[in-house]
């Protein structure tokens, strides 16, 4: 995991201090989305 | 650290995309397109993705390669744009472009002996599969160019994204089921890895904390679950590393496997999809498999994420069973916080996959009884009722059909001229699909389907949407699989993980051929 030591943020593997943080911010970008297509498909 | 690197990378991939809308909109890549055979199929995505993305990434590129920056969260966000445009120009060239020029190269083989399949299906060569492949050499024989490397992170966010989308495409109707069958199937196969990975770590004198984390990652959903699993048994690093790596490495080889498994085995999207979500270990490879299988839809794709998804709901039991095998173990006093590892690691993600699913459910994108968008409305036009001519080559087939349900089914139609219900939809393409009848009695029970099957334009657009963020998130996965990635599963997690695996898997196939039938 020497990856790690390229970011002084985040991990090798995601910009976001967490997975929890990431599965957040993947939730509000799904809802962003949903609330595009229904209002504007 | 300052992350937006001042280069002209992200202007050129900008001026490329751009380029490609051009030659697109002007009707000089028409030679091409024609010649791949897509110019339908993606001209309206070349035309729209191309030019948006396009000038984004101009946009940006100019700022980033000629603007100053300096520490913050405006550099370190938009510092990712170069890496995911990287990503997402890959993913386009490869979707548009590649993956197209090597279908026709397949069919120019003509079919595959009596498989009625071309080669590059048989091996599941779609852009899937080859934006992995290419992620996997780019890393491997390039390495990721440095300006990239900080936004190609962004790949397991397009995952999850993906996933919770997902839900979108499942109403509670459709969920009944399957619901059981993979909680069922699912459920043994989960309990029963955990156990056997267990007994075999202690067998081959693997320490509690790597055959514990291991478990985990082989038994429930690959990453998330090591990640979950580690803090109860106390995991060091280059343990959750080694899991990692055993559950990528598999993971990797049955997701080029499966697929041609699969198609060899003429499965259906059904057994496919039960089988992938049941016996690959990690979620981004469940969809690489579901996805190769079948890329033109995603039926396939929705069953392995019902199974995958509901492997994933065992998380929580299986992090109670590990939490108290491990003290049991260790023999120690030192206590545990089982509770509050299943409240702090929970994946999120999937919760939202349940919130899409709810509203999916109550028809706000479309009518509740939806299947990926796909409802039943029998209220047709008058035209669209079977012709006389079309009633009398069905009566004449109907000594034909053995089954009493589809027999009840066909009847129902002949005497109301339409398809009266959805389970006697389901039973007329089954009929269909049993090839009893003749050619022509089957086009017209083909026929008198798609009259009361409609598709709603939301749900749609959200398959487009998951399929180009899966798209996305697997080929940014391909740039993190490193070939010392894969040397890391080497030794005995690899052993043990490769036997459990070839069981799961082996096991999990003939459960499914056994149990699983072909009905959506």
């Amino acid at each position: 995991m020497s990856d790690e030591n390229k970011f002084d943020r985040g991990t090798a593997l995601s910009i976001f201090s967490s997975d929890r943080l990431e599965d957040f911010i993947a939730l509000v970008i799904s809802l962003i989305i949903a609330a595009s297509v229904y209002f504007f498909v | 650290m300052i992350y937006t690197r001042k280069t002209p990378a992200l202007f050129i991939i900008g001026l490329v995309m751009l380029g490609i809308w051009w030659l697109t909109t002007s009707g000089m890549m028409a030679p091409v397109l024609n010649h791949l055979g897509t110019a339908e199929k993606y001209a309206g995505e070349i035309t729209t993705l191309a030019l948006y993305f396009g000038v984004v990434s101009f946009v940006l590129g100019l700022w980033a390669w000629l603007g100053k920056h300096k520490e913050g969260n405006v550099d370190y966000f938009l510092g990712t744009v170069a890496g995911g445009m990287f990503i997402l120009i890959i993913t386009m060239l490869v979707r548009w472009f590649l993956a197209p020029e090597i279908a026709v190269l397949g069919r120019s083989f003509g079919e595959v002996g009596e498989t009625g399949k071309y080669i590059h299906e048989l091996l599941g060569l779609n852009y899937i599969v080859i934006g992995i492949v290419t992620g996997i050499i780019i890393v491997n024989v390039f390495s990721v160019p440095e300006w990239a490397q900080h936004g190609v992170r962004l790949s397991r966010l397009g995952l999850k994204t993906g996933v919770i989308l997902l839900g979108t495409l499942y109403s509670l109707a459709e969920l009944k089921q399957l619901g059981k069958l993979s909680v069922v199937l699912v459920g043994v196969f989960v309990l029963g890895s955990v156990g056997v990975v267990l007994w075999l770590s202690k067998l081959r004198k693997v320490s509690n904390s790597m055959g514990g984390v291991l478990s985990a990652g082989i038994g429930v959903c690959g990453v998330s679950a090591t990640v979950a699993a580690s803090p109860v048994v106390k995991a060091k690093s280059v343990e959750i590393a080694y899991t990692i790596g055993t559950i990528l490495l598999w993971g990797v080889g049955c997701m080029f496997v499966f697929p041609i498994i699969g198609h060899l085995m003429g499965m259906g999207y059904v057994q496919f999809g039960a089988w992938a979500g049941t016996g690959i270990l990690n979620s981004a490879q469940v969809a690489g498999a579901a996805l190769a299988f079948q890329p033109d839809g995603i039926e396939t794709l929705k069953v392995a994420e019902i199974f995958n998804i509901t492997r994933v709901l065992f998380l929580p039991i299986i992090v109670l069973w590990l939490a108290l095998w491990y003290v049991k173990q260790e023999q120690t006093t030192q206590e545990v916080s089982v509770g509050r590892v299943v409240i702090e690691k929970f994946p999120v993600f999937v919760l939202g996959f349940i919130l899409m699913f709810a509203l999916s459910s109550t028809g706000i994108f479309a009518p509740a009884q939806h299947y990926q968008g796909k409802y039943f409305d029998n209220d047709i036009a008058e035209e669209d009722l079977l012709s006389t001519d079309q009633l009398a080559i069905l009566l004449s087939q109907t000594d034909k059909i053995e089954r009493d349900d589809q027999k009840q089914a066909f009847d129902r139609l002949v005497q109301n001229k339409k398809i009266m219900s959805i389970d006697d939809d389901d039973e007329i393409r089954g009929l269909i699909n049993s090839g009893i009848l003749s050619e022509e009695a089957n086009s017209i029970l083909a026929d008198a389907h798609k009259h009361v099957r409609h598709e709603a334009a939301k749900i749609r657009v959200f398959r487009e949407l998951i399929t180009w963020l899966f798209a996305f998130g697997l080929v940014g996965l391909g740039m993190q699989i490193t070939v010392s990635a894969m040397r890391q599963a080497g030794g005995q997690p690899a052993v043990i993980g490769g036997i459990v695996g070839l069981l799961k898997a082996v096991l999990s196939l003939i459960v499914v051929l056994l149990f699983v039938e072909e009905t959506i």
